[in-house]
């Protein structure tokens, strides 16, 4: 018998069972696809082009993690372009971010002296609440309900590091909060692509605009992961996919057994208690402990039986905001496309982090227009990388991969479904972006579109949401997923969440997992 | 008026010929007293009500009993006060909503009763070690841990969520969810569905009458009968009140305030100045820039106006005729609310958001001449349209150029509803933000001067660190929605200001 089981051989699963093996737990993974991964995976999207189908930037994975697993010595290689994200727009204009921030201080001097200077104040603002911020990642929230000393200590030292910040910082972080991020923007610039760029920060992954109050939480909670203010661009060696296969051989080194192909169809419960799981070929596996990786929805009202949840709970899970609002369309290119505007030959550095698409915040703001009233995007946010270009080994020689996350394309359709257009979908997709590098069309040999259906069908997210569920205020740290529970454990006894559905979220961090092994080795010690 | 009450000498001093500000009753046309601004009572703090002893001054609260709103499909919505009828109408259209009704009610009463002592409360300030602030913070953390689990969770939503994602949990029927929500952007320049409206619903539920939740009434006379008693209440505490007074500069000397010059000249001095229009005219305007410390300057630059509603009043020959409802009745003596649909609310946002004021508009009409013959000439009526959106910030054109175009669209919003209104109309007139600007010293046309959202509240309102009703001149202060606990009748700013100048100066 497993002392645990891991519902879900994603990024986080894999993390848990590190630590949890280490600990010396007998500790079995179970993966329904033929791949571990989730959605950070490496896939072939067309003979001899490989791509990280679903993220394509690294979240970054916390670096306390990163040591504890030795991921460099299992052969991690992250890289990270001179020249972070180049925003572009119709008219061939662009704006480039460097890692430097008096590099892009530099070139911003071109199109505004106001934003040059306030630039590097920008970065260094966001790095020192990052800093505050940072400790709430790795923390497990505390209990609103009854806080316990351990609670109350993590707060006080929070408390204290908050005041460590001086009034100005201090009253920013309040202020910003439940701003919206184009307000944000403002305050800061004057220039309407830097703003763009600010502002995607805040929107990523989430069913808003930049209009849309609250969306300057989305980005402190970044910057406190990797303390910039601007969403950075960290691609990993051999793509996504490389990391995750990494994860999985600091996991078996560590004496978990990994299970592909065995897909979990419910969890057995015995009065109150989880005992074991049950996989789709009728096989009933049973152990002591049992974590699920995946998000709230699949793992409290899928794999449970309706009853044994009471109806309250059970109905704030229904609640849980957790319908995507991303798709994703990978290309197999016979050439590099020439961008509008770029010399690309010469300065291919320039699009070897990210490329953004979305010139003004009223783009951004028209395109989640559209998703609120359940269409996509006619004219789509675009957060695109091309990783060959830094790492040959994704595409044949002088061909490359395109990866482009495209926002916002809601779960929910009021017309038709994903399944009758999906294709009419990638289309526009296509002819939106030929406006920005022309010659796009005639280099497609191969293509690959994920929307949120498939991420639901195919990668086992419930409503397609690549972070779980919404990054709200309401669905963040001590209320993710819910109130009284952002603990990882669920009202079932051995029964665990260790996904993206619990704090600190979404994004390729590990750290949900990480910190639900925590609090699982606490408790077994008690017992 | 407290401050008199305290023994102050007061002295009042306002720019037009009349009291009242936003809450004003004006005779626009012969016969026809228009609220021309602020057009329903609620949210007046019991205490103030009792305190001031207004009733006595003049003071007559009428009650607008309910809600009726048309849909285009010919059927409507009728909320009333009366709970059981409000349930067998929701049950028409979803017997769920009908039980989740009475739930909601109880939540949000709890949820009110929460609140309403943070209302009355001097925000701290969090920054700060000073132990009466930890000690507000902890009281307040500590009201929040007695929460049951559900009022917390509920809370926590409603501080910031969007008014319709929060609907949705409890409601299916749309209209239901699209008439309720429209309390949640009363004001604001925000959407149905953007975060934080939800709080707003809240603000509007404490509305309340001699302590009776839910309650919104008229108050005889106009609005500008409620400013009227209170200034009764002051004039008899001893308050001098100067009218078309207009304040030019506020006299600084070594940084601190000494009193006033009109604009004809006159100077008066005085130990404190109290100002009870927005920051915008206080600090930019009265006292200048130069004299502001740098980062309370940027703070007030960045603080949030964004006018986003206007106001067209009607002077009616008879009364509309509603095709979902025909015939005068019960329900034209309540409000009638022109939101048929979520998508209608968001998509008149989204107009807005790009700088057009919205083709078809939410609009909140009262005829409060139904319950107030004394507002008009008999068989005549005054008709109050709240509306919006009408950005203050126009993409194309002024708002002096669309003012009639903006009247227009109104009347035409109103006409698919009640078509004999065209027929109706002796007298209109438009108030765009502008003019709540202009003539009623509204910076950006704000009805609450400044937004309502998460950043602009309790210790954020006006500016981070100056939430206590001071200022970084001393002796000048403030006492306007620009303060917590921010706009609506309510009284609650007039009233914390004073004790914070009583305690200063006593």
């Amino acid at each position: 018998m497993h002392d645990v089981i891991i519902i879900g051989a994603g990024h986080n699963g894999l993390v848990a069972a590190c630590y949890l093996a280490k600990a010396g737990l007998k500790t079995l993974v179970l993966e329904r696809r033929e791949i571990v991964g989730g959605i950070a995976v490496t896939e072939e999207i067309h003979p001899g082009f490989r791509c990280s189908t679903v993220a394509h930037a690294n979240g970054p994975l916390l670096p306390h993690i990163i040591k504890d697993l030795q991921l460099h010595r299992h052969g991690l290689e992250l890289i990270e372009p001179e020249v972070q994200v180049t925003a572009l727009d119709r008219d061939g204009r662009s704006i480039s971010i460097y890692k430097d921030a008096a590099r892009t201080a530099q070139e911003l001097e071109k199109i505004s002296a106001a934003d040059a200077k306030s630039y590097p104040e920008f970065e260094a603002c966001f790095s020192r609440i990052g800093r505050v911020l940072a400790p709430l990642m790795t923390m497990t929230p505390p209990a609103i309900e009854k806080p316990s000393a351990a609670d109350l200590w993590n707060l006080g030292k929070l408390g204290l590091s908050f005041h460590g910040l001086g009034k100005k910082d201090a009253f920013r972080l309040l202020r910003w909060g439940p701003m919206a991020v184009a307000d944000l923007a403002a305050e800061w610039f004057e220039n309407e692509m830097l703003r763009s760029i600010v502002a995607a920060r805040g929107i990523f992954g989430a069913f808003a605009g930049p209009w849309s109050a609250g969306t300057s939480a989305a980005l402190l909670m970044q910057a406190a992961l990797d303390g910039h203010a601007i969403l950075p661009a960290s691609l990993v060696k051999g793509g996504m996919g490389a990391l995750t296969q990494m994860l999985a051989k600091a996991a078996t080194e560590a004496g978990a057994e990994i299970r592909t192909n065995a897909a979990v169809v419910s969890v057995r419960v015995a009065d109150g208690k989880a005992t074991g799981v049950v996989l789709a070929d009728g096989e009933e596996v049973p152990a002591w402990t049992n974590v699920s990786a995946h998000d709230p929805g699949t793992t409290l009202l899928q794999l449970l039986a309706f009853e044994e949840l009471e109806p309250s709970f059970r109905n704030k899970i229904q609640q849980f905001r957790a319908h995507g609002t991303v798709a994703k369309l990978n290309l197999a290119l016979s050439a590099l496309p020439k961008f509008a505007g770029l010399d690309c030959e010469n300065s291919v550095d320039k699009i070897s982090g990210r490329i953004h698409i979305g010139p003004e915040i009223d783009y951004l703001e028209r395109a989640f227009d559209a998703a609120k009233y359940g269409d996509y995007s006619p004219q789509p946010y675009m957060d695109i990388t091309i990783p060959s270009l830094t790492d040959s080994s994704l595409a044949p020689k002088g061909a490359h991969v395109m990866s482009i996350h495209v926002q916002f394309a809601p779960y929910k359709l009021k017309n038709g479904d994903w399944h009758s257009r999906s294709q009419e979908f990638s289309d526009n997709v296509i002819e939106q972006l030929s406006e920005y590098a022309p010659n796009l069309k005639e280099l497609i040999v191969g293509g690959q579109l994920i929307t949120p259906l498939d991420l639901e069908e195919t990668y086992g997210l419930r409503g397609g949401h690549i972070f779980h569920g919404e990054q709200t205020l309401d669905q963040m740290f001590a209320f993710r997923p819910v109130i009284g529970w952002a603990q990882y454990r669920t009202p079932i006894k051995g029964l665990y969440l260790c996904g993206s559905g619990t704090h600190p979220g979404g994004g390729i961090t590990g750290g949900p997992g990480a910190n639900a092994s925590r609090e699982i080795l606490k408790d077994l010690k008690k017992r | 008026a407290y401050l008199a009450q305290a023994g102050k000498r007061v002295l009042v001093l306002e720019r037009r010929h009349v009291l009242g500000g936003a809450a004003v009753t004006e005779e626009v046309f012969p016969g026809f007293k228009f609220s021309v601004c602020s057009y329903v009572v609620s949210l007046l703090r019991p205490e103030i009500i009792r305190e001031l002893d207004l009733p006595r001054h003049g003071l007559e609260i009428l009650p607008l009993d309910g809600t009726f709103t048309p849909m285009p499909n010919g059927d409507y919505l009728w909320r009333v006060n009366d709970h059981a009828k409000t349930r067998r109408e929701i049950a028409r259209h979803s017997r769920l909503d009908a039980e989740a009704y009475d739930e909601y009610g109880k939540a949000m009463v709890e949820m009110a009763h929460f609140v309403k002592p943070i209302m009355s409360m001097t925000p701290p300030d969090p920054t700060s070690l000073n132990p009466k602030g930890l000690m507000d913070l902890l009281f307040l953390g500590r009201r929040f841990q007695r929460l049951p689990a559900e009022d917390k969770y509920n809370q926590v939503q409603l501080m910031t969520m969007s008014a319709v994602d929060f609907l949705d949990q409890w409601f299916e029927t749309d209209v239901l969810k699209a008439t309720m929500s429209a309390s949640g952007i009363i004001g604001t320049f925000l959407g149905v569905r953007s975060p934080g409206t939800a709080y707003v619903l809240l603000h509007h539920y404490m509305g309340e009458i001699d302590g009776a939740f839910r309650s919104w009434g008229l108050s005889r006379g106009g609005t500008g009968a409620i400013s009227d008693a209170i200034g009764d209440a002051a004039r008899e505490a001893g308050a001098e009140i100067r009218t078309e007074a207009p304040i030019a500069k506020i006299i600084l000397k070594n940084g601190q305030a000494k009193g006033v010059v009109l604009t004809n000249g006159d100077e008066i001095y005085a130990d404190v100045v109290s100002s009870s229009v927005d920051p915008r005219l206080t600090f930019m305007k009265m006292v200048g820039e130069e004299h502001l410390p740098e980062d309370f300057a940027d703070d007030l630059k960045r603080y949030k106006y964004r006018g986003s509603s206007g106001k067209v009043n009607l002077a009616l020959d008879g009364l509309p005729n509603f095709k979902a409802l025909p015939g005068p009745g019960r329900h034209l003596r309540g409000a009638v609310s022109i939101s048929p649909s979520v998508d209608y609310m968001e998509r008149a946002y989204d107009e807005a958001k790009y700088g057009r004021f919205s083709r078809r508009p939410y609009i909140d009409i009262v005829i409060p001449s139904l319950t107030d013959p004394s507002v008009a000439p008999p068989g005549k009526h005054v008709m109050s349209c709240f509306v919006q959106y009408a950005p203050y910030n126009l993409k194309e054109g002024t708002w002096d150029e669309k003012r009639e175009e903006f009247g227009d669209t109104v009347i035409e919003t109103i006409a698919e509803h009640a078509p004999n209104i065209k027929d109706l109309i002796l007298h209109r007139q438009v108030v765009t933000p502008l003019d709540l600007e202009r003539d009623f010293g509204l910076s950006e046309g704000n009805i609450f001067q400044g937004e309502l959202t998460l950043e602009q509240l309790f210790f954020l309102r006006p500016a981070p660190g100056w939430a206590q009703y001071r200022t970084p001149i001393r002796n000048l202060y403030m006492c306007g929605s620009a303060t917590h606990p921010g706009g609506g009748i309510m009284g609650a700013s007039g009233r914390n200001g004073a004790m914070a100048i009583l305690k200063d100066h006593n």
